[in-house]
């Protein structure tokens, strides 16, 4: 590599995994993924040239599936996406001073994936419960239907913060319901922000390997009892995104 | 009340993805995840952008209000109390309500992409994504040595 080169991080693994031979990384033309070994631990590294556009829809992707594909058959700590460092040397440098702390976690992670269990309501469906439970929106509602916009603007604002604010009430209890549903199959569990105004329920669970058909039957019960109402997705298996301690920031 | 009729699906109520299954999945499940390096050794970050769109926060505004009442609007006026032709109904607006989701979804990856693409001034299709499917090997004749 030349010297303005700069490797972009992947994640930290044992120093027991490798990349398959040939496999590219994230820029355009792709970098071949390595890794760099230091002690017990180890980056899943590629390089980029400085002036690269790295970030572009594909890079994302081929991020998460080499981490994802990685944390099927090893533990690995997702790095930061973005992360470029100065060379060999530097993330030799990273894994010397914090090898005990990655190597740490990736015991904790041994054997385990991430699943997320995103629920979105089906608008119809959610809006006819939330006139059936309100009588004031319902007669708002009564107001409002077929009439013209400006004519009624005061009464529809006035519904549409009752049908938002019912959305967050069910979906805060939507999401304690989901956590205590699959918190005694899983590692541990963490909320996630939702990313849509009609987001039900948006949770993130580390799940042990062994435990992995229980929890999905687990998960297709909890869908199975909203049929109709939550339109509910299971993501994964993954790598641990939300569960690597990266408010501690490595020093 | 309308258990099981409103998507007429005899399947299962859970949609299963591994991973990638959306541009709009991806940029929400690994955006702003993951160990942090100390900038001292990083001579980059790059994706800046990308990280703000993560920041987007789904906030209700009077938008979001009148855009509930359209939906309202757009309800299909069953008596409340009756049943019978309702399910009937409900399935058939069920069906449309499915669509709409889609298409709202739709809207949302477009959106999101459109963004990305913005930020970084390139245009990365989906089918790029299917170039890079790594494969992970662990080297277990090392592994008792380590």
């Amino acid at each position: 590599m030349s010297e303005q080169d700069g490797l972009f991080l992947y994640g930290i693994v044992p120093s027991d995994v490798e990349p398959t031979p040939g496999t590219p990384g994230v820029g355009d033309p792709p970098g071949e993924v390595t890794v760099v070994r230091q002690g017990p631990v180890a980056a899943l590294v590629s390089e980029v040239t400085p002036d690269a556009a790295v970030g572009r829809p594909a890079d994302l992707t081929t991020y998460q599936m080499l981490l994802d594909g990685t944390a099927a058959v090893a533990p690995v700590l997702p790095v930061r996406f973005g992360t470029v460092v100065a060379g060999p040397g530097a993330v030799r440098e990273l894994l010397d001073a914090q090898g005990d702390r990655f190597a740490a976690e990736l015991d904790e992670l041994e054997g385990r994936v991430q699943y997320v269990v995103h629920g979105r309501y089906d608008e119809p469906e959610l809006i006819r419960r939330v006139l059936d439970d309100n009588p004031a929106a319902a007669t708002l509602a009564d107001q409002v239907r077929g009439q013209p916009e400006g004519v009624t603007r005061e009464q529809r604002i006035r519904l549409g913060e009752y049908i938002s604010r019912a959305v967050e009430l069910r979906r805060d209890a939507e999401s304690r319901e989901l956590l205590d549903a699959l918190a005694p199959l899983a590692v541990s569990g963490a909320h996630r922000p939702p990313s849509h105004e009609l987001d039900a329920a948006n949770v993130a669970f580390l799940v042990d390997a062994d435990r992995e058909d229980e929890f999905v039957d687990a998960v297709e019960e909890f869908a199975e009892q909203r049929r109709g109402l939550v339109r509910m997705r299971l993501l994964g298996p993954l790598a641990p995104y939300d569960f690597t301690s990266a408010d501690r920031v490595a020093r | 009340m309308t258990v099981a009729t409103t998507d007429g699906q005899a399947g299962s109520a859970l949609e299963r993805s591994g991973s990638s299954s959306s541009l709009a999945d991806v940029v929400e499940t690994v955006l702003d995840k993951g160990v942090v390096i100390d900038a001292q050794i990083s001579v980059a970050v790059v994706g800046i952008q990308l990280l703000e769109i993560n920041a987007r926060v789904v906030v209700a505004s009077v938008e979001t209000y009148l855009r509930f009442a359209q939906a309202v609007d757009r309800l299909d006026i069953t008596p409340r109390n009756q049943k019978g032709l309702p399910d009937l109904v409900e399935g058939a607006s069920g069906a449309v309500g499915a669509g709409k989701a889609a298409a709202g979804l739709g809207k949302t990856v477009g959106a999101i992409g459109g963004a990305v693409r913005d930020a970084v001034g390139e245009l990365g299709s989906d089918g790029d994504r299917d170039r890079a499917r790594p494969r992970r090997r662990r080297r277990n004749e090392e592994y008792d040595d380590e």
